[in-house]
């Protein structure tokens, strides 16, 4: 099996590739992080890669297919956290979202996901491969205050993943997400506050953060189990928001 | 400190009432956020009868600079 997984140079990426990597796949990482692509284990390929722009990613998908044959597996998982309230009243240079913002935290997180599809889809329809896109998708895309752009891109990426599942499951290609709730990873303290995960610690039924194993568990799940499809699989410990 | 802002304040920052002070900052709390103010303005606005200009909430980013802005708006507090 050959896994490609997007933004795989570190954090939660990296452990989702290599828990594919234990499970005996060939792992391609794209990242357009190079040092990070550099850090990584030598039994990881690292390719670099800007998921955003739609021809290098073409490029770069048909290498790697030169390269190991065939990608039986697409993991988007690149994306940014983005926090900006709809309103801010402390900013007095403009109370409303940036527009530029917006459509930054939209393109990284949704139209990066259509862009490796597209790209990875191509050459699995071409080869006749029977392969599995994992979007990783995140309890935001049910709505989450002060995070209009990343819910709306996570919420595409649902509604992408639906679609996928309906549309390529003729040609033998499931499409499924996996929704983390709030992991205890570096990017997540970075975007909260200690006060922020207090509450969410509160209001999770489990009490506690999730691991970035547990994510990269789901992802093995939703991969092997070959009657998942067009499923967003929760991994949230429960909380609702 | 004037008790029925200290009962305000604790319930939108959810802090208990004697944790509330003349000397608290916006860094002094954790939830003290965007989204909070906006909450603050609006709870103030409701509770005195008042309408806040977009200065006056950025000069709310302390207990103390609240009792200022509310003051100068005609509400009595105590000391």
């Amino acid at each position: 099996m050959v896994a490609l997984v997007t933004g795989g140079g570190k954090g939660l990426g990296l452990v989702i590739a290599e828990h594919l990597l234990s499970n005996g796949a060939t792992v391609v990482v794209v990242d357009r992080d190079r040092d990070a692509l550099d850090a990584l284990p030598t039994s990881v390929f690292g390719k670099c890669l800007d998921v955003t722009q739609p021809e290098e990613a073409r490029t770069v998908v048909a290498s790697v297919v030169k390269e190991h044959g065939r990608i039986d597996v697409l993991v988007n998982n690149a994306g940014v956290i983005y926090n900006e309230p709809l309103v801010n009243i402390m900013k007095p240079e403009g109370i409303m979202h940036d527009y530029g913002r917006f459509r930054e935290a939209v393109t990284v997180n949704l139209d990066s996901v259509f862009i490796m599809t597209c790209a990875v889809v191509e050459q699995m329809v071409l080869l006749r491969t029977k392969g599995v896109i994992v979007n990783i998708s995140s309890i935001s895309a049910c709505g989450n205050e002060g995070q209009t752009a990343y819910a709306a891109a996570k919420a595409g990426v649902n509604a992408m993943t639906v679609t996928w599942s309906k549309e390529l499951g003729r040609c033998g290609i499931r499409c499924n997400a996996v929704a983390p709730g709030f992991i205890g990873t570096e990017s997540t303290h970075q975007a909260l506050s200690v006060d922020s995960i207090k509450h969410i610690l509160q209001n999770t039924p489990l009490g506690r953060l999730g691991k970035a194993q547990e994510v990269a568990q789901a992802v093995a799940t939703v991969i092997e189990n070959e009657f998942i499809n067009g499923v967003i699989l929760d991994v949230n410990g429960g909380l609702v928001i | 400190m004037d008790k029925r802002l200290a009962l305000i304040l604790s319930e939108v920052f959810r802090l208990k009432e004697k944790e509330i002070n003349i000397a608290l900052t916006k860094a002094d709390v954790g939830s003290w956020d965007s989204l909070k103010q906006m909450d603050l303005v609006l709870t103030l606005e409701r509770e005195y009868n008042i309408l806040l200009t977009i200065p006056d909430i950025l000069r709310m980013v302390s207990v103390a600079g609240i009792v200022d802005v509310l003051r100068e708006k005609g509400v009595a507090l105590e000391d």
